[in-house]
């Protein structure tokens, strides 16, 4: 195997290898002899069969076989040999015939071509300076919370005297829709309660009940919003019949013991605005790890100056780009990306590609040189996760996973990013900061999301 | 024999020489003739050994130095009790001057 360098250019390599025919007309060998000692053929024993007649059968599939495995062999030699560490597949292109390759009379000629990965020297940790955002469960919040609850446990009490029904409160209708003149499907209905000027039914009927009495008969027109289900009706006027039968008022339970233990919480309030307040406060760490995670993905991305490979960056670029292009066909782009024009779009995303690239190929060498890996049961644990968020059908989640397992390496990528990012999060200097529910729950201004 | 010794060898057409030799024989017996000069060939049941090696000279433009022939017989088989007959084969054992092959793989042009 003889090799020659051709290019050299920053992370680009090219060279041109040459693999002698006997080396070839050997492994090809060894592949008929092989092949003899198992072939089945009609009219011979197996193993039987005499050499040159497998030749004749099988000699180009086999030529084939041993051509593509001396390329690859010498290909993976030729690497390890000279210690390269390829980003993606290498491209091998043929340059000998093909017809006389398979031959097996001359010498084979073939180009490589790659990208390296970068040498990536890891960056002083210890120097940056991380900011935790956290914040306290202010106790409105979990009032608030408590109040929803309240509502959603209402009782409705009817009212005996007659007055007219003020806002908020709920009558007992008996109703019949006309649209132009005519009943239409679904457009009557006995004994429902409405909520007065509530919300959930076609827009202007429920504020026309204010002030109605029991007993009273009331004609509302209305129109139906041109989107509604029903395509008959849908953007039509129509006139409701409305006849009160029974005013009630909402009467809200008081927030005790007694309310917590209804909704299952044995243990009274006590226990339920402890509940409240620890899941509020898990949704804050969660958003205060993101500006952990943004911040420090930021401060890496300023230290990590390695040049990156640029078939990866165009890759990802790629990526995102088609997803723009669907958005834009789909009328979903943002506010801010649809008044740029395509240049200028393009600049910004494919520096959002480069970022990415580099922050992935930063946190992947930080977590070779470290010893980090995604442990079985913790792919376990993330496919289990990932299933959950289809309720009812986690079985086909998890069967899916375990036919496909491109699928999982798929789930790898995030969990071993995570871990790099907390790797490393333990060697900096994180200060905290206490700061309001709003700011946490605020947007980082920087761009580019995570890398991955 | 007495009498007339002149014996006439058969003029094929090339159409009855196709159909005179029907297939190669490929097995492991065949193959391994072939070292001493022989090759094997499915014929027609009706083709007498003159008309053989005359047929193998035309199409291969070898010389046959000699033939030998046998006739298997089809087995007796039956189905849903029913007694069948399964077709006889003809076979030549074609044996070639010195240095003379015939490649099987390639077929006739």
């Amino acid at each position: 195997m003889q090799v020659t360098e051709t290019l050299s250019d920053g992370l680009k390599r090219g060279y041109t290898v040459v693999v002698e025919a006997a080396e070839i007309e050997q492994r090809r060998s060894q592949k008929f002899a092989d092949l003899g000692r198992t072939l089945r053929l009609p009219g011979f024993r197996p193993g039987k069969v005499p050499l040159p007649l497998v030749r004749q059968r099988f000699g180009r599939e086999v030529s084939a076989e041993a051509l593509q495995e001396s390329v690859n062999a010498a290909t993976s030699q030729m690497l390890s040999d000279r210690g390269l560490r390829p980003a993606g597949e290498p491209r091998v292109d043929l340059v000998s015939d093909a017809a006389a390759a398979l031959g097996g009379t001359a010498d084979v000629e073939f180009t490589i071509e790659m990208e390296l990965l970068p040498e990536i020297t890891l960056p002083d940790f210890a120097g940056l300076q991380l900011t935790r955002l956290t914040a306290e469960v202010p106790a409105e919040e979990v009032d608030k919370a408590l109040g929803r609850i309240a509502e959603r446990q209402a009782e409705l009490v009817e009212v005996s005297e007659t007055r007219p029904a003020e806002k908020g409160e709920v009558l007992t209708l008996d109703f019949q829709g006309r649209v132009e003149g005519t009943a239409f499907e679904g457009g009557t209905g006995t004994d429902m309660d409405v909520e007065v000027a509530g919300a959930g039914f076609i827009p202007g009927f429920t504020e026309q009940l204010v002030g109605m009495q029991v007993g009273e008969t009331r004609t509302l027109s209305c129109a139906f919003p041109d989107d509604y289900q029903a395509k008959a009706v849908a953007g039509k006027p129509a006139e409701f019949e409305v006849t009160a039968k029974a005013l009630k008022r909402k009467v809200l339970p008081p927030i005790d013991d007694e309310l917590a233990r209804k909704i299952g919480f044995d243990e009274g309030l006590e226990e339920l605005r402890r509940v409240i307040s620890d899941s509020i406060g898990r949704e804050y760490a969660q958003m205060s790890r993101m500006h952990l995670k943004r911040q420090l993905l930021d401060a890496l991305a300023g230290l990590a100056s390695f040049p990156i490979p640029q078939g990866l960056a165009d890759l990802e670029f790629n990526q995102i780009w088609r997803r723009i292009e669907a958005d834009r066909e789909a009328g979903r782009l943002d506010e801010a990306d649809r008044a740029k024009d395509e240049a200028s779009l393009r600049e910004e995303y494919r520096a959002i590609a480069d970022r990415r690239v580099r922050l992935g190929l930063l946190l992947s060498e930080i977590g070779r040189l470290n010893g980090i890996t995604v442990a079985a049961e913790e792919m376990t644990r993330a496919m289990r996760a990932e299933a959950q968020r289809y309720p009812g059908q986690e079985a086909q989640v998890m069967e899916f996973f375990r036919k496909t397992p491109q699928a999982i390496e798929g789930l790898r990528g995030p969990l071993f990013e995570e871990k790099g990012v907390d790797f490393v999060i333990d060697q900096v200097q994180v200060s905290e900061r206490v700061v309001s529910p709003e700011e946490l729950a605020k947007e980082p201004e920087s761009t580019g999301a995570a890398a991955g | 024999m007495s009498g007339t010794k002149t014996r006439r060898k058969p003029v094929l057409s090339r159409e009855s020489m196709y159909q005179i030799i029907r297939a190669p024989v490929v097995t492991e017996k065949a193959t391994a003739l072939s070292e001493r000069n022989q090759v094997v060939f499915r014929v027609a049941l009706e083709a007498s050994k003159p008309e053989i090696k005359a047929a193998v000279e035309g199409l291969f433009g070898v010389k046959v130095l000699g033939v030998n022939t046998l006739v298997a017989k089809g087995k007796t088989k039956r189905f849903k009790g029913r007694p069948g007959q399964r077709s006889d084969v003809k076979k030549a054992f074609v044996r070639l001057a010195e240095g003379q092959s015939i490649d099987l793989s390639t077929g006739l042009a």
